[in-house]
Parts: structure tokens; sequence; C-alpha cells
């Protein structure tokens, strides 16, 4: 029986308490971006770190991304463990260059020479700032060789992401979620990292799978309780890591409920589900599958037009209702 | 470097890409031919603690912070000995455990990557500065006045080149940049700038070894302009767009034949003796050729190494 104590935290206490450990542990690990320093963050997810580790560690930049993340993937391949912190996901394209066309090709083209242990911390999704402060790019990146995506959805994996973000070769795109900042959950006193490229069950059924992440996660599960009061029994499965997939627990779920649903924050279109869903059916054989995500517009800062954009538990559980009636994909 | 080492290092580079041109297998390639004195100039004033970075305009620059010509030419010709294995080529030459820390061909690409290697060796008190040389066609790239920028604020040690050959492909420099000197750029972030003949070897040198010691002093970056020529198109894969007229002139100014003639006259040099270095270059170029051509191509395998 575990004696270990745990304590209710919020998202942002998690990724300080991470950030705070690792910084302790390894002076190699300093915090570059905007509004990081006696600010505290964006979300106050670097709260008490420039107290404690001062101005050098923690280094508040000028708001030019580009040279933020050229800067961190730079001091990276000539050893520091940078966590380069970008406010909104949106304005990770303008240090695309940097992360894309040097950190992720930078073990290949020097042939091992040189690696770029960089965590660039984006925060993605909606929460009625409009079309160029809402989006979730996560797809995006995953699809580049040589970047991992995580994506946590609680707090204990917000702090377990992070330990193993900090510890990896990199570079690791580490997304938060604005709606999910004023969430609380369980971190424990001695937590553990969670490892990049393992998915988890997050809540047990047999019907159908759903394959989601961050916090359409919990889309996901409002989505359940109402189908659960149908008879209708919903496995929900956290991706958690976007790159490396792993397929086989997705995979695992599905042979035992023969449906899948993918359900992402953004884009439909070319998005994490239709590579979820290839993959699932690679492995799986016959399945019936739906994918969701943003309608193919941009995420208005109008609530009603942004909500209307975005997946709700309403259309979760219509999906799942309608993929049930359906027949069994026969090709 | 005495004025003997620094002909024989450009006549080294010259030579050097005079052989690869000639080889059939030396594919997309951009030359240093004309520049060398950039390179060697401010590789003179680097130490063995310092790092380099350069544009995808590499050649020059590797072989004058003193890569061996062999393994640089297993690199362009994509043999396993090369020190990226064969895997980065020109535009992303590597090799820094020996001080140069890399090419990378992005336009403007290198200049923040170079700031945030600057952060790290200042962090750690290393003791060492880095330099970072791009091309004239960088200089209206927001990079670069991001990079000034935060070079400033943090008084980074890095020491940021710009070898201006005047050209962007077929853009010429009035039509891309508003200020008269790309060194004009320094002085709004209060940075020490200086702007030199980048075809006087010596200028360069002396130029890039004040600058150097200002940056070593920790007293913040310093940005050196070198008005250059290069000889030869762009790229092998480029149309050439100047005038007959306007490439000789260009060649006019090589900077070998101006630190021989100098020399000469002031008796540091004889005739027989430049001929001697020429052949020595010629030698060694053809020495690396056999050397890369003897290794073995990468290995096929190599795709799926390095790559997470």
């Amino acid at each position: 029986m575990s004696t270990e104590r745990v304590a209710k935290v919020f998202f942002a206490e998690a990724i300080a308490r991470a950030l705070g450990e690792a910084m302790a542990r390894d002076p190699r690990v300093v915090i570059l971006g905007q509004d990081v320093g006696r600010f505290g963050g964006p979300y106050r997810e670097f709260a008490g770190l420039h107290a404690r580790f001062g101005d050098e560690r923690v280094r508040d930049m000028p708001v030019a991304e580009a040279s933020m993340v050229g800067v961190g993937v730079g001091a990276a391949a000539a050893g520091l463990r940078p966590l380069v912190s970008i406010t909104y996901m949106d304005f990770v394209m303008l240090g695309l260059d940097p992360l894309v066309n040097y950190g992720a090709k930078l073990r290949y083209k020097t042939g091992g020479q040189l690696t770029a242990p960089v965590v660039v911390k984006c925060t993605a999704g909606a929460k009625g700032q409009g079309v160029a402060h809402s989006q979730s790019l996560e797809s995006w990146l995953a699809g580049v060789a040589g970047l991992k995506v995580v994506a946590p959805s609680t707090p204990a994996d917000a702090y377990g992401l992070m330990v193993a973000a900090l510890a990896d070769g990199g570079p690791v795109v580490y997304v938060d979620h604005k709606r999910l900042f004023p969430t609380a959950g369980e971190l424990a006193d001695a937590p553990a990292p969670v490892p990049i490229g393992r998915a988890i069950v997050r809540r047990p059924g047999r019907d159908v799978t759903i394959a989601t992440h961050s916090y359409m996660c919990r889309v996901a599960d409002a989505a359940a309780d109402r189908l659960a009061a149908d008879g209708i029994s919903c496995e929900i499965v956290d991706l958690r890591t976007l790159w490396p997939l792993d397929v086989a627990t997705v995979a695992a779920s599905v042979a035992r409920t023969g449906a899948l649903v993918t359900l992402e924050e953004g884009q439909l279109a070319c998005g994490i589900g239709s590579e979820v869903a290839f993959r699932v059916r690679e492995e799986v054989g016959r399945m019936r599958v739906v994918r969701l995500g943003a309608a193919r517009a941009p995420v208005s800062g109008n609530p009603r037009l942004e909500a209307a954009t975005l997946p709700r538990p309403d259309d979760v559980a219509a999906a799942v209702r309608r993929l049930l009636d359906a027949k069994a994909d026969e090709r | 470097m005495d004025r003997r080492a620094l002909l024989a290092s450009m006549l080294a580079i010259r030579a050097f890409e005079e052989a690869l041109a000639r080889h059939p297998d030396a594919g997309f390639q951009l030359f240093s031919s004309g520049e060398e004195a950039v390179a060697v100039g401010v590789c003179a004033a680097l130490g063995p603690h310092d790092q380099l970075l350069s544009s995808g305009r590499s050649i020059g620059p590797a072989l004058a912070r003193g890569l061996d010509p062999g393994v640089v030419m297993a690199e362009l010709l994509g043999r396993a000995t090369g020190p990226c294995k064969g895997k980065g080529g020109r535009g992303h030459l590597a090799q820094p455990a020996a001080g140069f820390f890399g090419a990378h061909a992005v336009v403007g690409g290198n200049l923040t990557i170079a700031a945030g290697v600057a952060l790290a060796m200042q962090m750690q008190r290393t003791g060492g500065i880095v330099a970072c040389i791009f091309g004239d066609g960088a200089c209206g790239s927001g990079a670069l006045h991001e990079t000034l920028n935060i070079a400033a604020l943090w008084k980074l040690p890095l020491l940021l080149v710009c070898d201006d050959n005047g050209w962007s492909i077929s853009t010429p420099r009035e039509a891309a940049l508003a200020p008269r000197s790309p060194a004009d750029l320094a002085a709004p972030f209060g940075i020490r700038a200086a702007s030199v003949d980048g075809m006087d070897v010596i200028a360069v040198r002396d130029a890039a070894t004040a600058l150097t010691k200002h940056v070593r002093g920790g007293a913040g970056p310093a940005f050196l302009a070198c008005d250059a020529e290069r000889f030869s198109t762009h790229s092998t894969a480029t149309r050439e767009t100047r005038s007959r007229e306007a490439m000789e002139a260009a060649r006019a100014r090589c900077p070998i034949r101006r630190l021989a003639q100098s020399m000469r006259d002031e008796g540091e040099l004889r005739e027989d003796a430049l001929a001697t270095l020429e052949r020595d270059a010629a030698d060694a170029a053809a020495s690396a050729l056999r050397f890369a051509e003897r290794s073995p191509p990468t290995d096929i395998d190599e795709i799926r190494r390095d790559v997470d």
C-alpha cells in the first residue's frame, strides 16, 4: 500500500515545481521568454523562480520570438538546457526558422556532433482572444522530423512531462492550454516523470475509444458523462505525446471497443486525428472511426463563433452515437 | 598570424575551391573565392576557445578556421569521413571541436543561434567569444536586428562580421538595404563597429583583432563590415547578372594578388616563393580531394540516424 501523500495543485504550480526542481538540480537549465521574470509568467507558471534563481537564469526577453527561440536553440547547442516560453502558440510561427530549420535538424545535419536540448513551451487553445491568439498547432509541429511534441491535460502530467522534456535530448515542444491553467489535480509529494511517447487510458470504457489530448480530454470526459447516462461506455485515451505517437495504447483500446473517435482542438484537416486514425487502422484492421476537430475557419474571439468553431461535448456525444449506429468499416 | 601565413591560408582556400569546382561530383556549391580575406582576417583574430559560425558560404570560413581540408572535402562530396558524416554538406558544415560551430544555409539564420552560443559561453564563463560571418543579404532580415538588440542588452561576447559582397544573388545591396553601410546598423544599438576594405586581409585582421579585444574584455558585442567581392556566381546553380566589366573590376581587387604584391614590394616575398606557395596550395587541395575520393560514401542507413 502506498503511503505517498498527494496534494491538490493547479497546472501552473505543477510547471513551476518541475522547473524549480530541475533548476536546483542542474545549473544548465535556464528560462528565456516574455514576462518570465518578476512577473512570474503569463499564467504564473514561473512564479517564484526569478526570486530563487535570479536574472541570469530567468531572463525576460524582448517581444521577438525569432530571437527567443534562436537564442534558446543556440544556447542549447552550446551546452545549456533552456526552456523558451512563447506566450501563445500562435507566436511560435515567428520562431519556426530556428526551431525547424536549425534545432530539429541539428543532430542529423552535424552527424551527432551537436544536439539542441531545448524545451519550447507555448500555450495553445481558444479563450476569447481572437484569430491570432487561439490556435492549436500541434499537428504542424508533430509533422517535423526531429521535433517531439507533448501536451499534458492534468497537473501531474504537466509536472511529469516537463521533467521529461527538460531531461530530453530535444528539441521538445511543450504545449499547455489556456483553459487548463485554472484546473487543479493531484500531485504526489515525490511525483514521477512522465515518459515522452506514452499515452494513458484516462477513463476506461467498453463501447468506443476517444483518442484526444490537452483540454479536449475534459470535453471528452463531459461527453462521456452524458453518454453514460444512456448506457454508452466511452474509453478516453489521453495521447499526452503527439510525436512520437503511442499508437499501441490507442490500438489496444480500439481492439477492445471496435470504434475510434479522434478529438482535437486544432484543425481537422491534416490533423493529429488523421494520423492517429490511420495508424490505428493499420494496427487493428477493421474499425469504425470518426474524426472531430476545429472547423476549417479561423477561431474568432467572438464567444458565440469561437464555441461553434470548436468541438463541444454535445458534438462529441452526437458523433459517438452516430458512429455506434453505423456499420463497421468494411474496407 | 604573419603575412606569409595569411597569404598561405588565402591560397589554400582558392586552390581548394578550384579543385572542387573541377570535380564532376561537386554538386551545389557557394564559393568563397574573392572573399578569402574576410574569413582569413577574422580567423586570425580568433583563439582555440572561440567559436565561428558562418552562412552557407562556408568553405572559406571553415578552412580559415583550420579545419582539415581532407575532411572538409569529404563532407562536401558526401563522404562518411566528413565531420558531419556527409549529412550536412557545405550548407551545414560544422566541426565544433575544432572551433567551427557551423554553417547554416538560411540567410540570417545563424545570427540568433550565434547569440545563443554566445550566451552559453558567457554563462559558462569559458572565456571564449563567438564570431558569426553573414552576408550583406542578411542585413535586411529581422534576425539581425533582433540579434543586435539582445547582444547589446546582454553584452554578449559576439563579433558580428558582415561579409559584404554587395549582392543578394541578383539584387544589389543598394536596392536591399536603406543604410549606406552595414556597419551603420550597429550604431543605434550602441555597438562598436568598424568598416574595412574586405579585400585587404591585413586591414581585416587588424580590425578584427581590435574588436575581438573589446568583445573579450566583456564590453559587449562588436560589428565588423567588410567590403568584399565574390568572383563567381552566387552559387553553382545561379546565373551571373554582372557585366564583364564589373567582373573584371571585382577581380582586379583580388586579396591574394594584393597581399602578394605588397609583400614583394617590401622584399618579403620573392617571385619564385609565391609560385612555391601556390604549388603547395594546389598540392594540398589535390591531397584533400584524394582523401575524399578514397573515403566511403555516406551509408544510406544514416537517413535514420541522429534524427531524434
